[in-house]
């Protein structure tokens, strides 16, 4: 433009009369601003498909669109790469779908964006740093029932045999119970959400009708309703069949059957419908030593459960050992740092540095030459003869 | 001359701090914080203190009766200021020789028994400083056991040594970073032995602007943690996201530290510039932990 190229002196001599014009850079009058209203028109319409793909209510949209105009117009955002960009708008959708409740993960919109999960999470950390976002955790009980909403064991269909269809109603709400019980028994926390809603319904269908699906496996379970199998599922299955195991100890009449992994999911039903009872028989308080409590036999008989589970005070199977989270239960062996020593709370950074200690890591001459001779060979094998690796590497 | 003394002019008060205890007139540091608390040692070394209340007494002859613009900088330095007993201490307040505490404790100034009974434990410390001048990586690389250069992967030297257990980035405009020391003092130490290989391979390297950066702490509060929980009580502060990460982020404004908390009970401090900072954020975290305690 004319204002960038007419030197201030000759103003005077253009426009006699006028003020004169101060040069000022492109970016800082018109190149900063296209750029950023081409990065937020990208933006807004990556929210408005993304609320239409997975059909979000309007308000959604509203409040996403919002938060991408505040993001790129924060100056952190300003100059981070096109590809970070690209995730803000699925960024705020996650953000606006969390702050109302609805259970969408971010395996979803990775999904969706083909982002990788990685940068999404660098993105979605960032953006709720600087705009100061309280982001809601995830409601598992909300997760439950989208995610089943994609399982496809719940209709008839000529690939599923005819015993493992089911009824939707019962499986959620076996499985919203098995999600609960996971919760309460520290096997959520931490840890990723979905793969234990797979286990959690995996179980629960299987204990609808046990004679048919007990031989089904996790796997051929998943590949049947053509849903993923995340590795994890597999240690939260073993992880809920401990719990349950433990439970079923604390029903007399269950303790006769020698139940175990398989057989337990039969009584699932029973379990969770006195699970409140039972969690508190078989684990004691987290800062309760394992206590072996005198054998108070339950009177009841097989079959009448509510006495089994009113008349035991104290029950006389197994041990009860604290509930806690699986690390704490089996600690992975881990090198402590020991505590600082005497010695080393006295350094006080100012002690005399012998020159031999710094000397021995040093190179002397030879070794430097040996060093470059072998730097030489490594660079360059094959000009050289064979007989020179042979000399000079060590 | 050694090569710290060109920021720090004073020669003769250093000779009398260090001529009669530490024998090494080579070694000065070019702060003078560290000089100040030299004089005062451990409680321990109770046959020395008389030879060094002495001296701190010569020290603060020198302090009181020097006009010179060097000295009136060194009573400024802020450090000295900090630690008032250290230019307080005067032979005519007490008689004798007055119980002699160390200026920096190792341990946090509120006793840690009051209140949580757990002292965070520094696991990292990172530090830089200037050698101010400029080096040459790949002679450096060449000529030092404990270096490498990739300059393809990285433009700096990554150097070792084995006490105190670091290691170091050496850029070559000639700033340093230190990590893996577990306490800003050996940090520090191992920041000049660094400072020295790299004299040693012939440049002109200098310590200036030792500044600890960034320090960790970790600890146990020995019982498991309802994330979820913590989550909605304080979810201005806290970011749990179990899709990401196992630990709750939790951004505790004052002190400005930020906390990992696990469902272990293990809690990780770090963005700390002293440790004083991890100790207080510790200490206002507990109670807020211990309500997440569950009472099954």
């Amino acid at each position: 433009s004319l204002r960038d190229t007419v030197p201030r002196g000759d103003c005077e001599t253009v426009c006699p009369n006028t003020p004169c014009f101060s040069e000022v850079a492109y970016s800082q009058s018109t190149g900063q601003k296209e750029q950023l209203s081409r990065c937020l028109q990208r933006g807004i319409r990556r929210v408005q498909d993304l609320c239409k793909v997975l059909q979000l209510p309007t308000v959604f949209e509203e409040t996403a669109v919002s938060y991408v105009q505040r993001a790129l117009q924060h100056p952190s955002f300003h100059l981070v790469s096109l590809e970070k960009k690209e995730l803000l708008g699925g960024c705020c959708v996650f953000v606006t779908c969390r702050q109302h409740n609805w259970p969408l993960t971010m395996g979803t919109i990775c999904s969706l964006l083909y982002a990788k999960q990685e940068l999404f999470a660098s993105v979605y950390l960032s953006l709720q740093k600087e705009l100061e976002l309280s982001v809601p955790a995830l409601s598992l009980a909300d997760l439950v029932k989208t995610h089943l909403n994609s399982f496809r064991l719940f209709q008839h269909a000529a690939d599923i045999p005819a015993p493992f269809v089911e009824n939707k109603e019962k499986v959620v709400a076996r499985t919203m119970q098995i999600v609960e019980l996971a919760s309460e028994t520290w096997l959520v926390t931490g840890r990723h959400p979905v793969p234990i809603v797979t286990a959690a319904a995996f179980l629960s269908w299987q204990s609808l009708q046990p004679a048919t699906r007990l031989a089904c496996t996790l796997a051929r379970f998943c590949k049947l309703a053509r849903v993923d199998l995340p590795p994890p599922a597999h240690l939260r299955l073993k992880e809920l069949l401990e719990i349950l195991l433990r439970m079923a100890s604390q029903l007399a009449w269950l303790r006769v059957f020698n139940l175990d992994k398989k057989t337990v999911v039969k009584h699932i039903g029973d379990l969770l419908q006195h699970r409140i009872f039972l969690l508190k028989s078989a684990f004691c308080p987290e800062d309760e030593e394992e206590q072996q409590c005198a054998a108070a036999p339950g009177e009841a008989s097989p079959g009448s459960a509510a006495g089994a589970v009113q008349g035991g005070g104290c029950p006389s199977a197994g041990k009860r050992r604290p509930l806690l989270p699986p690390c704490l239960v089996n600690p992975r062996k881990r090198l402590r740092t020991a505590a600082p020593s005497a010695s080393d709370s006295a350094v006080t950074g100012e002690e005399p540095i012998s020159d031999g200690e710094i000397e021995q890591y040093l190179r002397g001459p030879e070794e430097i030459r040996a060093f470059r001779k072998a730097q030489a060979c490594a660079a360059a094998p094959s000009t050289l003869p064979t007989p020179c690796l042979a000399t000079c590497c060590i | 001359m050694s090569p710290y003394d060109v920021d720090f002019p004073i020669q003769t008060t250093e000779d009398v701090l260090f001529g009669s205890q530490f024998n090494q007139p080579k070694e000065l540091p070019t702060d003078f914080s560290s000089v100040d608390l030299s004089f005062l040692p451990d409680i321990t070394q109770e046959n020395k203190a008389q030879n060094l209340f002495e001296d701190g007494h010569e020290m603060q002859k020198e302090l009181d009766g020097s006009t010179s613009n060097e000295d009136s900088s060194i009573l400024t330095d802020e450090s000295i200021l900090a630690y008032p007993d250290a230019t307080q201490a005067t032979p005519e307040a007490s008689g004798g020789c007055p119980p002699l505490t160390p200026i920096a404790p190792m341990t946090p100034v509120t006793p840690a028994s009051e209140s949580s009974g757990i002292v965070p434990q520094l696991q990292n410390i990172v530090s830089t400083v200037n050698l101010a001048c400029k080096l040459d990586l790949k002679n450096i690389a060449l000529r030092a056991r404990n270096a490498e250069y990739n300059p393809k992967r990285f433009a700096a030297v990554i150097m070792r040594i084995r006490e105190p257990r670091t290691t170091a980035l050496i850029f070559s405009s000639g700033k340093m970073v230190c990590t893996g020391a577990k306490s800003e003092e050996q940090s520090r130490l191992a920041a000049r032995k660094y400072a020295r290989v790299v004299q040693k391979l012939g440049f002109p390297a200098k310590f200036l602007d030792f500044k600890i950066q960034n320090m960790v702490g970790s600890c146990d509060v020995m019982f498991p943690i309802r994330l979820e929980g913590l989550v909605l009580t304080h979810q201005q502060f806290s970011s749990y996201e179990p899709e990401l990460f196992p630990g709750l982020i939790y951004r505790m404004v004052k002190p400005r530290i930020v906390l990992l908390i696990f469902v272990s009970g293990k809690v990780v401090l770090t963005g700390a510039k002293e440790r004083s900072e991890i100790y207080e954020a510790f200490e206002s975290i507990y109670p807020i932990l211990k309500g997440f305690k569950k009472a099954s």
